[in-house]
């Protein structure tokens, strides 16, 4: 038995490693596919003297199914909506659609096992956190520029010009992104009611957020001044970064550039900046600020401790989430008090979403790609399509009065709540219904739009099969060495630094670092980006 | 006569016994925590954590599994019938090949024993295994995706192949012969009744296999209603765990995010019917890890 227990994990190490080097091989297979696919010219498909007319130029004497995919859980009552959309489809299109869904086990491992292995996909969902810039550039998605006058028309002419633009990758669209614009940066979140009764100043910047912190830890024996959780690089780290120090975007491997001086990136790591971040993190901890064990709160929801009152506050979370921590806390306990300050408005700026925030592929291997293209517009540009996806059956998982959303019934035995498909990415603005408890965030949206700038980090597409063993120890070296450092746990922390950069170059960070640069200084001279 | 302890032997059984009560109730405690945790209210557990006995007493955590009992007993249905068949059709199947291989007239038995222990040095690793489940055998979203990866497990058909070797003599299996019977009326009618006890050992690790197994659920199924009931489990935590690090990134779900106490209740139905039925078979997965023990 442990000779068996032995085998395996080696075994599980080869897989690894076997899984790795199989993968690239698919994505660099696929690119070269791409690159053939480009220089031969796709012949001009001939229009069927039955056909009808209606989708022009588009032919549809043939049935096919489609293979729709999602990420996350089904919603319960996926296969009414699916039947009732496919008596549509098979009349509109004469298509039948399967809606897929990964899960939230391994989804990321699905995506690129699906991707990479020539399943036959019609549609899946792409976005900045699935990785669609270096998915496009390796190849993994159909070129949509000649599909769209042919088969998706309405689509061309529903997304602005420029949004079509932002998404290309290599001058290529990949994907049809959603025109919904919100806000996805970052806000203080605090209990308002607490820092009535001990007098605190209104959180805005950094000095502000620790005054509050501190009278928090002065007054309230039992509750924990801010809510961090295990992710302490995004959550202490990055929000620091965003707040104090206008980072462009959420620059990997330690790097940093500004969103005013985009063209001069160095290195975070190691820098005297960090050092200073490092220490303000190591006071907070040892002024009780957050648990000393955060780095166990893996499966913790932090917003879980505002809604129940273990936490008084967040350093950083976005407009929607402040929105439903404060839904939720409400419900509870009506009694208190949560407000909300936008990091952009001490910034100066607010950068909406980049289109490339939600959007909708075809992959390579897809079998039907006009016929996917033109149901993905149905879906996006008929109301019918777009409301019984995005939210089900009105009169039985819905209704709408005084032109709010309201789920019937309870919403956890809801067969379909809303945006239960996970519909960001096929939103329609002219559709779109919301709660009545929307209106706070359409207020924040209302404010920023005010100071808006453009996203210019999301559309970098990295390429990263050169370094990919680099990046991968990097990753487990960050995980090891700074994340104890962020969270406070090394006491001397000029030396854990010091540490931490030592193990950092062994694993290959200069290789990394210099590599990215490279690649980011072509992307900003590309884009004209100053 | 007695053998008379003299006092290293008496304080060896008092340490041994300590060790053995520790063992036990670090194994229990655990339990007794999620037990305490399914009956405790949501905002009991995590604005005071766990406790050995619960605070703010309630069944909430079960009505919201049984309030729509449809799926986990459906989830049920799936594993306990992927388990007994998979386990049955398994057990012939490597049954077969551990009394091939240790019959002494099968002159390659080295070779293939060698080929099928080669296969725990070296996998072909997860997007090939994919690749030949979905593109080849097209198994995706069918049960075989379920039962056929572990049919065959290399560690059990050496410990088959162990036991038949030690357990039957080559003289019954000549005799059977020159009585006329055939191999598989030698294998069906002779082998096997006589290696249940093995058939019995390998079968709970095979049964125990199967009904832990979610990964294939994770792989190769998209349709909820074949999801196994580890699957259906783990996808829960899952859903929490994409929550608490995918937050930042703008994505809200709506719909019900699992409790910190529904996820404790649903720990207790899936671990609860195991650990009823554990006390009645536990004897054999004893003699199991003792056969092939001993070479003969």
């Amino acid at each position: 038995m442990q000779m068996y227990k032995k085998t395996s994990k080696w075994l599980g190490l080869a897989i690894i490693l076997s899984m790795l080097i199989v993968a690239l091989a698919a994505c660099s297979g696929n690119k070269n596919n791409n690159e053939t696919a480009a220089t031969n010219p796709a012949p001009a498909s001939t229009e069927s003297a039955t056909a009808p007319a209606t989708p022009e130029g588009l032919d549809i004497s043939k049935h096919v199914n489609l293979e729709f995919w999602m990420l996350g859980d089904a919603p319960r009552d996926l296969k009414k909506v699916q039947d009732e959309i496919n008596k549509m489809a098979e009349e509109d299109l004469n298509v039948t659609v399967k809606f897929n869904f990964t899960t939230w086990t391994d989804w990321d491992q699905k995506y690129k096992l699906m991707l990479s292995t020539g399943q036959p996909v019609d549609l899946i969902f792409t976005a900045d956190w699935t990785q669609y810039q270096s998915y496009a550039k390796m190849g993994a998605f159909l070129p949509l520029d000649d599909l769209l006058p042919k088969a998706g028309l309405k689509l061309q002419e529903l997304v602005p010009q420029n949004m079509w633009d932002a998404v290309r990758i290599n001058g290529k669209i990949y994907t049809v992104p959603a025109t919904y614009k919100e806000y996805v940066t970052n806000g203080f979140v605090w209990r308002e009611d607490l820092r009535k009764k001990y007098n605190l100043p209104k959180p805005v910047d950094v000095p502000s957020f620790e005054a509050y912190l501190e009278g928090i830890k002065k007054n309230e024996a039992n509750i924990q001044p801010v809510a961090i959780g295990a992710g302490v690089q995004d959550s202490l780290q990055n929000m620091l970064l965003e707040i104090a120090r206008n980072e462009v975007g959420q620059v990997p491997y330690g790097m940093f550039a500004t969103y005013d001086d985009p063209t001069n990136m160095t290195s975070y790591w190691g820098s005297p900046e960090q050092l200073e971040d490092l220490k303000l993190f190591k006071k907070w901890m040892d002024k009780g600020y957050f648990s000393k064990n955060v780095l166990n709160e893996q499966n913790i929801i932090q917003m879980d401790k505002i809604i129940n009152g273990t936490a008084a506050s967040m350093f950083g979370d976005n407009p929607n989430r402040f929105n439903e921590i404060l839904t939720k806390m409400k419900a509870a306990h009506p009694d208190w008090e949560l407000e909300y300050y936008p990091f952009p408005l001490t910034k100066g700026y607010a950068t909406p979403v980049h289109p490339i925030h939600n959007g909708f592929a075809i992959p390579k291997a897809s079998k039907n790609p006009e016929r996917a293209l033109a149901f993905y517009e149905k879906m996006v540009t008929d109301k019918r399509y777009n409301l019984l996806t995005q939210y089900g059956f009105e009169g039985v998982n819905y209704k709408v009065e005084n032109g709010y959303y309201e789920t019937i019934g309870e919403e956890s035995a809801s067969g379909f709540p809303r945006e239960g498909m996970h519909g960001w990415a096929w939103r329609n603005p002219e559709y779109m219904l919301f709660p009545a408890s929307y209106d706070g965030v359409n207020a924040i949206f209302k404010e920023l739009d005010k100071i808006e700038k453009p996203d210019i980090y999301t559309g970098f597409a990295e390429n990263y099969t050169e370094y990919q063993a680099e990046r991968a120890a990097l990753e487990q070296v960050a995980k090891q060495y700074l994340w104890p450092l962020i969270a406070g746990r090394i006491d001397d922390v000029e030396d854990g630094l010091k540490t931490f950069m030592s193990k950092a170059n062994q694993a290959g960070l200069e290789k990394v670092q210099e590599e990215y640069k490279k690649q980011w200084l072509a992307y900003l001279q590309e884009q004209g980006i100053k | 006569m007695k053998v008379r302890d003299d006092s290293s032997a008496k304080w060896f059984k008092l340490l041994a016994y300590v060790v053995v009560i520790l063992g036990c109730i670090f194994c229990v405690l655990p339990f007794l925590l999620i037990l305490s945790g399914s009956f405790s209210s949501n905002e009991s557990l995590i604005t005071s954590g766990y406790h050995f006995l619960p605070r703010d007493f309630t069944l909430d955590g079960y009505k919201i599994i049984f309030e729509l009992p449809q799926e986990i007993l459906r989830a049920y249905g799936v594993t306990i019938f992927t388990t007994v068949v998979g386990t049955t059709t398994g057990l012939f199947l490597m049954t077969m090949a551990g009394y091939v291989l240790q019959r002494k007239d099968f002159k390659s038995r080295n070779f293939f024993s060698f080929f099928i222990y080669f296969t725990t040095l070296f996998g072909g690793g997860l997007v090939p295994w994919y690749l030949l489940m979905t593109k080849y055998l097209k198994f995706g979203d069918s049960y075989y995706a379920l039962i056929f990866p572990g049919l065959m497990t290399p560690f059990l058909i050496i410990l088959m192949r162990s036991f038949i070797k030690s357990t039957i003599p080559d003289e019954i299996v000549e005799s059977s012969k020159i009585d006329g019977a055939g191999d598989f009326k030698i294998y069906y009618r002779i082998v096997l009744p006589l290696s249940l006890p093995g058939i019995a050992t390998v079968g709970l690790f095979l049964a125990l296999n199967y009904w832990n197994d979610w990964f294939s659920s994770a792989l190769f199924i998209n349709d909820s209603s074949k999801f196994q009931l580890q699957f259906y489990l783990y996808n829960i935590m899952n859903t929490a765990s994409f929550l608490a690090t995918f937050g930042g990134g703008g994505v809200s779900l709506s719909g019900g995010v699992p409790t910190e106490s529904m996820k404790m209740a649903m720990s207790i139905v899936v671990i609860g019917p195991i650990l009823f039925l554990y006390p009645f078979i536990q004897r054999y997965f004893v003699k199991g890890l003792t056969i092939g023990a001993v070479k003969g």
